[in-house]
């Protein structure tokens, strides 16, 4: 059975919307203190440089305010950091995860098996990792990699065994605890994730991936994502992520840091689909230098409220950066996503192509920056987006920025916004198609463009999701 | 941040100024209550991006820009058609009640503390009514600055059917003044239902002032109100060009120019707000930046819950023609209405090397080819100003800086 096919014959809701009964071997108080941190430090055995860093950016998150005086930003004010549980270890002897699906507890494997995980990794997957609340159960690289001097592990286990690297990358130059309060939050309380490292030279030719999924009710998740791709290696990472609605909040706050090394190329994919309960507040970003390319993939699909500008600085000269996103929004969501590029260097070259989709009182907003540093000559941006609406009650905002230093450069800024057209609508019943599948047609038509970018297992979960969100309000 | 009232202004001094032009109580009363509200209120938004803020209006020093008992200028106002154009103090001796009415109909004076300011202590002003169904042609407003401040109001109300043509324009007179000077434009239009208003506007005071100006318009059913703002002159200009579209079937056309050269700080803004159904708007700015200047622009159209069947378009281009200018730009949609077609467009870049390359290559020394390229660039903006003499005057103040 293809992924395709396994991908269909799982009803879709009940892949995503299902919840495991809560089980754990330890959880830290809710609330953020010195001894949260403490304990969690403790409990993965870590060494003190890494406790020192959590200390100094639980001192900064409380020394930050929270973002409340942004334009048009989604409502944060019912979100209470202190009634979040910030750290959940599985009650399952997985510390640092097994490479082998059997091995897991039967409820965990369930979840994964039915995610769809599994299947995946045998079809198209070079590696993947799967993180269950807070902790990495799973984690498996395919032996030729490795044997390139692939490093693709969790980010527990890259503390302990590749020490140096870390220490250098984590948290440092690429997403700084300073950089705003969630980030703070994050560098304090951080937990799991992936840590990938591509030789010199090397090309990973399959897709890595990672799945995050959190199963217990009003948690924080903190996974941190750290890939370092040295001169001319190319990979792609995928992550994906999913939770259960619950009644409390959930906080998903992780962090990305990407280093693209000389003339290497990163992709990041990932399709988000939190539940509608979920506060997604992340930071995540890249640093390109010489030739470096970057790409940014990613479908906004669920939570309560998103801000998420995944950003690339092209640090060196002839870097560039692509972004594809498309977000969705529905009732009660506030999806309020962008880009940031920052064109540091000569011949630098970006482009932002951003699609939303509005409906049953959703809101979607694309906020951007697009800046280019003076001496940057001959860079060159374009960006478009692109917003479809399906009723009076949504709402739809594009607020880009550019901030423009040099004058031997081209940008240019496109957005459109219009509504489900009458005529197309009308077009497709008169050719035998019911109102319902008449709009999930042009829908996916709409996000085309973003889909073909995606490995066919993303593109496929997108359409579904699309598909389930359009059920849910056509039906 | 809210701004501290600056030393030399008092309730007495704004009673003085009201004394002086034998002004009705309730005036009086607008200006002491727009002067008692200064205190708890804040200078007008400007864009801020993480680190930085794009225009510093913090800088400005009204202790010693405002020298309120001393405004003087030179306004010759010129009718050609059938429109009533008063200056403020005739217009109140003559249509007090539609004063009253529409005064601070349209702009809050208590908006910000730049507009409460001017409200408090404006000197000269012109208003323009066009009764019901008179077509009045074009009215020329040119006014002359001869003091370290001043500030102006413009009323212009055309009723039902009305249409009229205003252009107004501002330079420095020949008066010395030491240091830095404020000139603060405040224009209100209302437009009637069915009306028509063409409001165009050049600023090209010298590099010691500092502007301020907001002007806004309520366009009721069907009817037209469109902007052309030029802005050439002024050390920090901060422009506010806005239009409600509060009835069904209205529209607007914001059209904006500007060129900075030096060290100029130009901060533009052209926003809509689409209230009605079926309603249009569309929003085109072009500007040129040289040497160290800097522009900054906002565009925002605002697209509401009951805006059904809605068209709004903005269109945003800066030339760059030195390497130490920079330009930043916003243009900004918030759409609450599905059964909306909108666009916003921006970009920023330099002279075309291939245009150039073609032009020299016919004989044209750089230079001209260049100058020539600029003058085009702004001709999609030109092309949009009715009256010939504010076109060419526009036209040839750009040629003239290229020189």
């Amino acid at each position: 059975m293809s992924s395709e096919e396994h991908l269909k014959q799982t009803d879709t809701e009940a892949r995503f919307e299902f919840k495991k009964e809560e089980k754990s071997a330890f959880a830290a108080e809710k609330g953020l203190t010195e001894e949260t941190i403490r304990v969690i430090s403790e409990d993965k055995d870590e060494p003190e440089w890494m406790l020192q860093r959590r200390l100094r950016a639980l001192e900064q998150y409380k020394e930050m305010p929270m973002p409340t005086d942004w334009p048009g930003q989604p409502d944060l004010s019912e979100l209470d950091v202190d009634q979040i549980v910030p750290y959940i270890r599985p009650d399952v002897d997985v510390r640092g995860g097994v490479d082998d699906w059997t091995e897991l507890p039967d409820e965990i494997k369930d979840t994964f098996d039915k995610l769809g995980i599994p299947e995946a990794e045998k079809n198209a997957l070079s590696g993947v990792g799967a993180q269950y609340e807070s902790e990495v159960v799973y984690q498996n690289m395919q032996e030729q990699w490795e044997e390139k001097g692939v490093i693709f592990c969790n980010m527990d286990k890259a503390v302990q065994e590749h020490e140096d690297l870390v220490r250098e990358h984590f948290m440092t130059k690429c997403v700084p605890p300073s950089d705003n309060k969630f980030a703070a939050l994050h560098g304090a309380i951080w937990s799991g994730g992936s840590f990938v490292y591509v030789p010199e030279g090397v090309t990973v030719e399959m897709p890595v991936q990672a799945y995050f999924r959190m199963n217990s009710e009003g948690m924080g998740q903190f996974e941190h994502t750290l890939i370092i791709a040295e001169e001319g290696s190319e990979v792609h990472y995928i992550e994906g992520c999913s939770a259960p609605k619950y009644s409390a909040f959930n906080l998903h706050s992780g962090g990305v840091e990407v280093f693209v090394g000389e003339d290497a190329h990163v992709q990041y994919s990932t399709v988000q689909n939190w539940s509608k309960n979920t506060y997604n507040l992340n930071t995540k970003r890249a640093i390109a230098e010489k030739g470096g390319r970057m790409e940014w993939i990613s479908g906004s699909m669920g939570s309560k409220a998103t801000m998420l500008y995944p950003s690339t600085i092209l640090k060196g000269r002839g870097a560039s950066d692509n972004h594809i996103t498309i977000a969705m929004a529905g009732e009660g969501q506030d999806i309020d996503t962008g880009a940031k590029v920052y064109h540091n260097a000569p011949n630098t070259k970006s482009t932002i192509e951003s699609k939303s989709i509005a409906k049953d009182g959703g809101r979607t907003n694309y906020r951007g920056l697009v800046h280019i540093a003076d001496g940057a000559e001959n860079s060159s941006t374009a960006v478009e987006c692109d917003a479809l609406m399906f009723d009076n009650e949504s709402t739809s905002d594009t607020m880009p920025y550019m901030e423009i230093n040099e004058s031997k450069v081209d940008v240019a800024h496109e957005a459109t916004v219009g509504k489900i057209g009458d005529e197309d609508i009308f077009y497709l019943q008169s050719r035998g198609l019911d109102d319902d599948d008449a709009k999930q047609m042009i829908v996916s038509g709409f996000i085309e463009p973003i889909t073909e970018e995606l490995p066919i297992e993303y593109a496929v979960e997108l359409n579904r999701l699309v598909e389930l969100e359009m059920e849910g309000s056509l039906g | 941040m809210s701004t501290q009232v600056t030393a030399n202004l008092s309730e007495d001094v704004v009673r003085q100024l009201s004394e002086e032009r034998n002004e009705p109580d309730w005036l009086t009363n607008t200006r002491l209550e727009a002067l008692a509200a200064l205190e708890g209120l804040d200078l007008p938004d400007v864009i801020q991006t993480p680190g930085r803020r794009w225009t510093n209006l913090e800088a400005l020093d009204f202790e010693s820009l405002v020298d309120p008992l001393d405004q003087s200028d030179e306004t010759i106002r010129d009718v050609e058609g059938d429109a009533e154009v008063l200056t403020f103090r005739e217009a109140i001796d003559e249509h007090e009640e539609l004063v009253r009415e529409t005064f601070g109909s349209v702009i809050d004076p208590h908006h910000n503390y730049l507009t409460a300011l001017s409200t408090a202590l404006f000197t000269t002003g012109t208003v323009i009514y066009v009764p019901e169904g008179v077509d009045a042609g074009d009215v020329t407003i040119r006014a002359e600055m001869n003091s370290r401040s001043l500030f102006s109001q413009t009323l212009v109300v055309t009723e039902k059917s009305a249409s009229v043509t205003i252009l107004e324009s501002i330079e420095s007179g020949d008066v010395e003044v030491d240091g830095h000077r404020y000139f603060s434009n405040l224009v209100e239009v209302v437009g009637g239902e069915n009306s028509y208003v063409q409001y165009g506007s050049l600023q090209n005071v010298d590099r010691e002032t500092y502007t301020y100006t907001l002007k806004r318009g309520d366009a009721d059913t069907y009817a037209t109100v469109n902007w052309i703002e030029g802005n050439l002159g002024s050390q920090l200009t901060r422009s506010d060009v806005e239009t409600e579209l509060n009835g069904d079937g209205s529209e607007t056309k914001i059209v904006g120019a500007f060129f900075g050269h030096e060290e100029q700080h130009l901060d533009i803004n052209a926003r809509v707000w689409h209230q009605a159904e079926h309603t249009t708007a569309d929003l085109v700015t072009r500007g040129v930046l040289d040497d160290e200047a800097r522009s900054v622009y906002e565009g925002v159209q605002d697209v509401g819950r009951d805006a059904w069947n809605t068209s709004s378009y903005q269109r945003e281009n800066t030339l760059m023609l030195s390497d130490e200018s920079e330009a930043d730009a916003s243009p900004k949609l918030i759409i609450h209405n599905h059964d909306t077609e909108a666009s916003h467009s921006a970009t920023v870049g330099q002279v075309d090397a291939e245009e150039m390359f073609y032009m020299t290559s016919r004989a044209l020394d750089p230079t001209t080819a260049r100058n020539m390229l600029v003058e085009g660039f702004f001709v999609p903006v030109l092309e949009e100003i009715e009256v010939d003499a504010f076109r060419e005057e526009l036209q040839e103040l750009i040629a003239a800086r290229l020189r």
